[in-house]
């Protein structure tokens, strides 16, 4: 088969996947305006009456939130062991953090984590769920 | 490597990176999908007309290491880690995806196959782009890759090609048709011309940079 017929299948194809993978993402979209933690239900109020707030200066300006580390320790999260801090957005999107980097974290009452001097892939919006372990 | 190509990558990976951090952060600002805006409009136009124009293997991956040296210039606005590197693998992959098909696009005669290679090549381009920035950042970043956390978000890269796919399918074409009217420019006007554009866009970036900072 020449390219004049292979190149057009090939476009079709990866079309295809992408649109499959679209109608699959809005379909297991999570909408909920609680943030599970360690299988926890927590509201943003709630959080916010548990934990310090905190400010922290990043390369887009002064962001202000709770404590992400403060947190942990309220809710009883402090186990030495425990290392990985993994943040879960609505749309999938997922980072894993150590134990240090957290401690450098907030969350907002928008639902977004800012660390101060990381890359931004690790600011994950509309987070639904954060996993220890 | 020819003095004239060494200026044409200089030139072509400019001019990407310029649209990159000016007209890309301003789109990003507005709330729009930039990433997919770029690539369609300004990343796969380039890339080709450079192709055809030069017709040199290595040129497209010069200009992707260029363009992303600049948005490292420009940090100011967005990820621009994240960015550089994904702007650095876009030539790369380009350079990949091209590698068997000739330089003048002989190949590539009816409207439908050109407009299939631009879906092909945009969409292929910017997942790859996608995909490499999601490995890269966080080790860039110091937090370590975890591929459960690509594997999680495969289905919102996937579907985020769409996009540039489309646009392309009506970039490359156009692009295709433009290197019919065979512009040449001789090496008097080629040499400073392509110096002082080039040299124009790393003042503006830098600039922009230093008065936004």
């Amino acid at each position: 088969m020449g390219k004049e017929k292979t190149i057009p299948i090939i476009a079709i194809i990866l079309l295809l996947i992408g649109n499959f993978c679209a109608v699959y993402v809005h379909a297991n979209q999570i909408s909920k305006d609680t943030i599970t933690i360690n299988q926890e239900e927590y509201s943003i109020d709630q959080i916010f009456s548990i934990a310090e707030p905190k400010t922290i200066e990043t390369d887009e300006g002064i962001k202000s939130g709770i404590s992400l580390f403060d947190l942990m320790n309220k809710i009883g999260i402090s186990c030495p062991t425990c290392n990985k801090f993994t943040f879960k957005a609505k749309d999938g999107y997922q980072q894993t953090v150590d134990l240090e980097t957290l401690k450098t974290g907030i969350l907002t009452d928008y639902s977004r984590i800012y660390f101060s001097d990381t890359a931004h892939a690790l600011w994950v919006s509309d987070v639904v769920e954060i996993e220890v372990s | 490597m020819n003095k004239r190509l060494i200026v044409g990558i200089i030139l072509f990976g400019s001019l990407w990176g310029f649209s990159e951090v000016i007209i890309g952060s301003t789109i990003a600002d507005a709330g729009v999908p930039s990433g997919g805006i770029m690539t369609g409009f300004f990343a796969i136009p380039f890339l080709v007309f450079s192709r055809l124009m030069y017709r040199k293997p290595g040129m497209q991956l010069g200009m992707g290491l260029v363009a992303g040296s600049l948005r490292i210039f420009n940090p100011f606005i967005g990820c621009h880690v994240c960015s550089a590197i994904a702007i650095m693998a876009e030539g790369a992959l380009f350079e990949l995806i091209f590698y068997k098909i000739s330089f003048d696009f002989r190949e590539l005669k009816s409207l439908t196959t050109q407009a299939s290679i631009g879906i092909v090549t945009s969409y292929t381009i910017f997942i790859g782009g996608y995909i490499v920035t999601q490995i890269l950042t966080p080790i860039v970043a110091g937090s370590g890759f975890y591929l459960e956390n690509l594997i999680f978000f495969m289905p919102r890269i996937l579907s985020a090609g769409i996009l540039p796919a489309l646009i392309a399918s009506i970039t490359v074409p156009l692009i295709i048709s433009a290197k019919k009217l065979d512009i040449s420019i001789k090496d008097k006007l080629y040499y400073p011309t392509a110096l002082s554009v080039s040299a124009l866009c790393w003042i503006l970036v830098i600039s922009s940079w230093l008065l936004f900072a």
